[in-house]
């Protein structure tokens, strides 16, 4: 009874059939699915494995390998990591990039927040003409804005300098001094990204309903104290996701550091640093080790700053 | 009688130019003001870049530099335009083919994607959809020079296939779709189906009008990506015939940049012509589009 009831060729029983049973629905599910989910599905599966899996693998693979695209991949362990500890431009990039991405954040969305502010007390026709005009350089292809502000800023003849001998003062080197040129690239990107702040702020506070704005009026709040109490804490969300975002986005920022570049490594990011690895100096492999770094250094600024902003969020 | 009770009700009168300050409409005026001085100063740059691609080529180097040509002349323009000198027609043509192919392919795509991974069942779909949206927490920059090799390996460099292929798909337009089709009533899927539709057939006449708000809220955004993209293009391309608006700017920068700054701003005008007109013609659904994708995002 027993040898009968422990082979699965003897029928009827429960107990070694239902892992069996198991797979067969996983598979009649795939039977039941539509065609067309399952085309999709491999399709998007395929697209995904050619520019994700496999880039990102090799990118792994390689971060251990001395490459330069010419002789053989030769295995170098954790060489290039260690090379990146010690190489003081990978730290010198590192800084400009910290520098950079910190200033244009915070004067960026405060900037925008500001302007969001203002334009959240005029209403119709003029609200939307405002915002199309700050929008106006979110659209413009940035490679324009960029070559557009280094003519103006001309240390001789620029439009800024004019300007600036204009209403009596100094004429600034702008790009071509290395103490300035940071600022100036940033000031490019802060006009460059200003638009799309104010138009995700504003949307924000229209959101806010008005009645609270009422309430608070009522008990005799200002504007600036409806601002704390009231809207602030009500786009939090909005702000947080623009802080993400925009730490994601300035750490990328490629154009400008590659089209208008201060004078020695005054402007050169990690960013730049990685394309020069990669595709100047073709140290493919200790290229793929910076951008694996930069990954790891983004994927922990993204979870401290949801994790911080969530917990206050709580409170 | 009625008429002296009526003149004691009425408050004391004021000036004019007192009761706008009382009502608070002054600060809204300073604030109006403000934000016109503003919106002027984020355009100066752009004035300066109208008028200095009507310049002559003395004329942009003279100095003490003026905002007005000195003599207004379409040179410069004519100048990029001249094939001999520039490949700006060319790269104009080139753009238009990736644009508009980036911005079909991602429309197609997440819409189909948003229907598929919210409406249809099929085994693992929501491991497939949390794979797609993981995509995004790695940076591009971490990818370049590995997504360079792979498509090396595919022959796709120097080619227009090759900017592209990577951008077929965007996971942030399926995410966008998949919340968007959760909004549209399940009955409509289900009415459909039970009248013996297909999945493809229901995709089409149902799915796809329906979730046009978002679609045309995501192509204003592909089309800006695709448009103004630099650094993808500028790893595959390198054939002058080959490269896109913004390379062929930077080219002509460094051609042009030392005598001929003027032919840098005419290029630059009709480079930011096709986004401009974008944005005009979708100006409505720009800024809907924006609060929509940005928060959700």
């Amino acid at each position: 009874m027993t040898t009968l009831q422990d082979s699965p060729a003897s029928g009827g029983q429960a107990l070694p059939q239902l892992p069996a049973g198991r797979r067969d629905s996983v598979w009649r599910r795939f039977r039941r699915a539509s065609p067309f989910a399952l085309i999709y599905s491999a399709a998007i599966l395929i697209f995904y494995t050619i520019i994700f899996i496999i880039p990102f693998g090799t990118g792994i693979w390689l971060a251990f390998q001395n490459w330069d695209f010419i002789t053989n991949p030769k295995f170098v362990g954790l060489r290039n990591f260690a090379k990146a500890f010690t190489d003081q431009y990978f730290w010198l990039a590192l800084q400009k990039t910290v520098m950079f991405s910190v200033v244009e954040i915070f004067l960026g969305l405060s900037l925008a927040l500001l302007f969001a502010l203002a334009l959240s007390q005029i209403l119709g026709k003029w609200q939307n003409i405002y915002l199309s005009l700050y929008y106006l350089p979110v659209i413009t292809p940035l490679v324009v804005s960029i070559y557009l502000w280094r003519w103006l800023y001309r240390p001789t003849g620029g439009a800024f300098n004019t300007l600036l001998s204009n209403v009596g003062l100094p004429e600034q080197p702008f790009l071509a001094s290395p103490q300035q040129a940071l600022w100036a690239i940033t000031a490019v990107i802060i006009w460059a990204h200003l638009g799309t702040g104010i138009v995700l702020f504003l949307a924000g506070i229209n959101d806010v309903p008005e009645s609270l704005f009422e309430a608070a009026r009522l008990d005799g709040a200002g504007f600036w104290q409806s601002f704390y109490k009231i809207t602030l804490p009500l786009i939090r969300p909005v702000l947080v996701y623009q802080m993400v975002v925009s730490v994601i986005g300035t750490v990328q920022m490629f154009e400008a550091f590659f089209l208008i570049p201060g004078p020695g490594f005054s402007t050169r990011t990690l960013a730049l640093y990685t394309y020069e690895l990669g595709f100047r100096a073709l140290n493919l492999g200790y290229g793929a080790a910076v951008s694996l770094i930069i990954f790891a250094l983004l994927l922990g600024a993204t979870v401290f700053q949801l994790r911080r902003w969530q917990i206050e969020w709580e409170h | 009688m009625a008429s002296t009770a009526d003149t004691s009700l009425r408050p004391p009168p004021i000036s004019p130019i007192r009761r706008w300050f009382i009502s608070g409409r002054w600060s809204k005026a300073v604030v109006f003001l403000i934000l016109a001085f503003f919106s002027f100063a984020m355009f100066y740059p752009f004035i300066w870049l109208l008028f200095s691609s009507f310049k002559t080529g003395a004329d942009i180097v003279s100095l003490p530099v003026t905002l007005l040509p000195k003599k207004w002349t379409l040179g410069a323009y004519l100048m990029v335009m001249d094939p001999t000198r520039a490949n700006l027609p060319i790269a104009y043509v080139n753009s238009i083919i990736v644009t508009t192919g980036t911005v079909i392919s991602v429309l197609i795509t997440s819409s189909m994607g948003g229907f598929v991974f919210a409406r249809l069942e099929f085994p693992g779909r929501d491991y497939l959809f949390y794979f797609v949206l993981a995509t995004t927490m790695v940076p591009f920059l971490t990818l370049l020079i590995p997504l360079y090799i792979v498509m090396r390996e595919l022959n796709l460099l120097n080619s227009l296939w090759g900017v592209w292929v990577p951008s077929i798909f965007s996971s942030f337009g399926v995410f966008l779709c998949r919340q968007f089709v959760y909004g549209i009533p399940r009955e409509l899927y289900d009415a459909a189906k039970i009248d013996g539709s297909g999945d493809f057939g229901i995709y089409r006449n149902i799915i796809l009008p329906l979730t046009k708000p978002i679609l045309s809220a995501l192509a204003i955004f592909v089309f800006l990506g695709a448009f103004n993209a630099y650094l993808w293009p500028l790893v595959i391309l390198n054939e002058e015939k080959k490269l896109t608006l913004p390379l062929i700017i930077a080219r002509m920068a460094n051609r042009f940049g030392g005598t001929d700054y003027q032919a840098v701003m005419a290029g630059s005008v009709l480079v930011s012509i096709p986004p401009l007109i974008v944005f005009l013609i979708f100006q409505k659904n720009f800024v809907r589009g924006i609060a929509l994708t940005g928060l959700k995002g």
